[in-house]
């Protein structure tokens, strides 16, 4: 949940309207003790704390740690700051939410927010976990999708949430050139919402059948069945007939 | 028509082009340039392609000049699915995306509701997920070779490989009913209590299988037809190991130490000692070796998991939790828990607003779950991360240059399952 401001605005882009609900949601996350990103898992453990008897003081711990990405105050965190230093107009937003970091930017930054991350030598998020998207229709009407880049870092064991707001029709840098995963990732991402990416070299529908004309299947306003009717076979043995079942508009 | 060769030839005949067999000499012609290209369907329907995989190859001769995978065949909307159902009606769904391995599927799922809820289980719950996911490893793992090995040719493993998993399925079915589409972890812990036999059968199994799986290996690690077939046949350097955002067996045989059970432990793993294998040629006989390393130390850890807890009788579910199922005693005699558990089953729990990626070490990787909550009850958007599905994208880049024999141990050894490569 967005971190509360004095005056209860809400940071988080996504929920423009419906404060009351949020607020209530919040009051309850700011009585949480600072959650934990799984079971059992040390945020104490990393190699760049500085040896000593005692616990250093907060001024002395390394900025590069890996209990600094796990901190509530988001300018803290190696990759937000990476970011303010390298790319300060890419970052729209920066969320925490359950010891997870999102950093929204700009769709056009993509790619150059994501080469940043991978190339920097403290904050080197060199693996690409996942690329999906989710349609905002139902939360907020501009942007309408959020592609979301899932990044996890090997060296410094953290997880990382690139998230881009594109419309309908804009186009997405794709990350084909960085990550050959990229390639079928982006593909499907196209195939469910539509979304096309720049530079894709196989930009083409990956799950369903290449002629496909129904639409792309995981925008909200796609009905769960689908627009098209489609056959029942006999198993009443009403004779010569196929009975074909009409959607309507869907779950 | 009885008109020879020499009779009614389309092209000019070279003197010293040799004749061979009823091949017309434009075609052979053709043939040497490199400029013929034979396109092969590998269909939909075939036995080694492990499901519905469809591969187009391009060959020149034998060896393969492209590949072109295509899937599809098995989706059946998961995703799209998960935006109508309640999160506890999400579960069973993911049964079936990866059939092979169930419980682990449902333990992605099950913690990624947790951590957005933030619920924790009890110990002793986490303890028994623990136990279940590596049996639930190892019966994945026993698919695997037994099919891989039976594409390559070594026909017995099948049926070696089925005969343990038979014994794991049974413990599948004591401990919550079905054998294959178990649905047994539950957002909270368990909320049957364990049965009386089944630490029995686990000590059963734990005492047959290590030497049955030296059967395994005696067959197969020395054997010289299998390291022909597989040993330097579909190498992956570990920078296109990380480029193609390979987990699992398929990123660790090239040797980089990524295993989210060590790097960011869940459940109790990081108590429990276990060793990650790890390869050094990135072929597909080092990923052959990872795995079966992987069942001894899923082994080893079932075994500590069950040396400690099998006395233990503390609650298994986190009742305290508002987003847990009340007690079923409590259901049955109580009029409060029987509202909460008419709401929660009927309306369902709504967590909070926000989303939670939860990522587990699936026998074929990284699965992950990705949640976003917009404050109902059903979820905004339900995302699985498949590890197959990513996997299967280093198929064009192993088949390029390969022989054809070698695709069938290619796909063997990225070890796909295409409910989970759909969903």
């Amino acid at each position: 949940m967005p971190s509360a401001s004095p005056t209860g605005a809400l940071r988080w882009p996504i929920f423009a309207g419906n404060t009351q609900r949020f607020a209530r949601a919040m009051a309850i996350e700011r009585t949480r003790e600072p959650e934990r990103t799984h079971l059992g898992v040390s945020d104490a453990t990393n190699s760049d704390t500085q040896t000593g008897a005692s616990a250093p003081l907060p001024a002395e711990i390394n900025p590069w740690a890996r209990s600094q990405y796990f901190v509530d105050d988001v300018e803290q965190h190696p990759a937000v700051r990476v970011l303010r230093e390298t790319l300060p107009e890419a970052i729209v937003d920066v969320v925490r939410f359950r010891n997870e970091t999102t950093i929204h930017v700009a769709p056009s930054d993509l790619r150059a927010v994501a080469a940043v991350l991978r190339e920097h030598d403290r904050a080197t998020f060199n693996v690409l976990t996942d690329i999906t998207a989710v349609d905002m229709l139902r939360l907020r009407p501009n942007p309408r999708f959020d592609v979301v880049v899932q990044l996890y870092s090997l060296k410094n064991r953290v997880r990382l949430r690139l998230k881009a707001g594109v419309n309908d029709g804009e186009r997405v840098p794709s990350l084909v050139p960085l990550w050959n995963g990229a390639n079928w990732l982006e593909r499907e991402v196209y195939d469910m919402f539509g979304i096309v990416f720049d530079d894709h070299p196989n930009m083409r529908r990956i799950l369903l059948a290449d002629d496909w004309d129904e639409g792309f299947p995981l925008r909200k306003d796609y009905p769960l069945r689908g627009w098209k009717e489609f056959p029942t076979y006999n198993t009443e043995r009403t004779i010569g007939r196929v009975r074909t079942r009409w959607t309507g508009r869907g779950v | 028509m009885t008109a020879t060769n020499d009779q009614a030839l389309p092209v000019d005949f070279d003197e010293d082009y040799p004749k061979t067999g009823t091949l017309s000499i434009s075609e052979e012609r053709a043939l040497q340039d490199g400029t013929h290209l034979i396109t092969l369907n590998m269909g939909p329907q075939h036995p080694s392609t492990h499901g519905v995989l469809r591969v187009i190859l391009k060959l020149d001769g034998e060896v393969i000049v492209d590949c072109d995978p295509v899937i599809g065949y098995l989706h059946r909307g998961v995703e799209k699915l998960g935006e109508s159902h309640r999160y506890a009606q999400i579960i069973p769904w993911t049964d079936r995306t990866d059939y092979v391995a169930a419980p682990l599927n449902n333990l992605g799922c099950a913690l990624a509701i947790e951590k957005l809820c933030g619920v924790e289980a009890p110990e002793r719950a986490q303890y028994w997920r623990v136990i279940m996911a590596e049996l639930s490893r190892i019966a994945s793992h026993l698919v695997w070779l037994g099919t891989h090995a039976l594409d390559i040719g070594a026909l017995s493993m099948s049926l070696y490989c089925f005969r343990e998993r038979e014994l794991i399925l049974d413990i599948f079915e004591a401990f919550c009913g079905a054998r294959l589409t178990t649905n047994m972890m539950e957002i909270g812990g368990f909320s049957r209590p364990i049965p009386e036999k089944l630490p029995g059968m686990i000590r059963e199994f734990l005492k047959i299988f290590p030497d049955r799986q030296r059967e395994y290996s005696d067959l197969l690690d020395a054997n010289p037809i299998w390291m022909a077939r597989t040993k330097g046949v579909g190498v992956i350097s570990p920078e296109a190991a990380l480029s193609y955002g390979l987990t699992g067996a398929c990123l660790r045989g090239s040797g980089i130490n990524y295993d989210i059970r060590k790097a960011e432990p869940y459940l109790v793993y990081d108590r429990l000692d276990f060793e990650v294998p790890l390869g050094t040629h990135g072929d597909v006989f080092d990923r052959y070796l990872v795995r079966m390393e992987e069942m001894r130390q899923a082994i080893k850890l079932i075994t500590q998991a069950l040396d400690y807890i099998e006395k233990d009788d503390s609650p298994l579910m986190a009742y305290e939790s508002a987003y847990v199922i009340p007690p079923h005693k409590g259901t049955m005699t109580t009029a409060e828990d029987m509202q909460r558990h008419f709401v929660w089953v009927i309306k369902g729990f709504s967590p909070p607003v926000g989303e939670a990626y939860v990522g587990i070490e699936h026998s074929k990787g990284e699965l992950g779950y990705y949640f976003v909550s917009d404050g109902t009850s059903l979820p905004y958007r339900f995302r699985v991360r498949s590890p197959d599905f990513v996997n299967l994208g280093v198929l064009p880049h192993l088949a390029q240059g390969a022989m054809l024999a070698d695709v069938v141990a290619l796909i063997g050894t990225i070890d796909i399952v295409l409910g989970s490569v759909d969903r």
